[in-house]
């Protein structure tokens, strides 16, 4: 697998302070306009998100996906394929 | 497949959770997608009739009236999210309020899409054209 975190993401979407479902949704919404494959970084500090509903919408749509967990955020890189 | 919802706001904004419940729920159905079978989706679109309308009032003091959180939030969110967000003219006639006394959009938060004035038959339309209509 492509190392994901290691190339420069395409657009950063900032949802930290956010809860579930919103940083799926705008995650959702920001895979929509970037074009494919291209990378979405994402900062998340909801663990819901983050490690369960956010991997699994990527993985559903067959989406790489790279989870990195820092002190009390995640950043996740998702690649639109 | 995509399965449609239209959660119909009559309550009023305070004094009840039905209209903070219905956008709470709103806004949790775009996200069910995860486990449901591949491929399917679930749209939904929020239509304030009634005393509903008074939840889009914009500047609302709930927190110095009541203790608690505006709807606004939860609207400026639904916008956010690109539902479709529709409020009766008729309505908002009786109660003699214009597109300027509403919250029409959720710009400030990074929000692409406004709500909706619409007539009352465009907002039945709505309901006949839905597969689950739930009134809050």
């Amino acid at each position: 697998m492509a190392d994901l975190k290691s190339q420069t993401p395409t657009q950063t979407l900032d949802v930290l302070g956010r809860v579930c479902p919103y940083p799926l949704v705008l995650t959702k919404k920001a895979l929509e306009k970037i074009p494919s494959g291209g990378i979405l970084k994402i900062l998340c500090d909801a663990p819901a998100s983050a490690e369960d509903s956010v991997p699994r919408f990527a993985q559903d749509k067959g989406y790489p996906i790279e989870v990195v967990k820092l002190e009390n955020s995640w950043e996740l890189y998702i690649q639109k394929t | 497949m995509t399965k449609k919802l239209l959660f119909v706001v009559r309550a009023l904004p305070y004094k009840t959770e039905a209209s903070r419940l219905a956008l709470t729920h709103a806004i949790a159905s775009q996200s069910v997608e995860i486990y449901l079978e591949d491929g399917d989706l679930v749209e939904a679109t929020i239509a304030f009739i009634g005393d509903g309308v008074l939840n889009c009032h914009k500047d609302q003091q709930a927190m110095k009236h009541y203790g608690i959180t505006p709807i606004e939030g939860h609207m400026k969110n639904t916008l956010l999210l690109d539902m479709k967000v529709m409020i009766c003219k008729e309505d908002l006639d009786e109660f003699g309020l214009t597109e300027a006394d509403l919250l029409m959009d959720a710009d400030d938060i990074g929000g692409e899409v406004k709500a909706q004035i619409v007539p009352f038959g465009e907002i039945a339309k709505e309901m006949e054209s839905v597969d689950h209509l739930l009134f809050c």
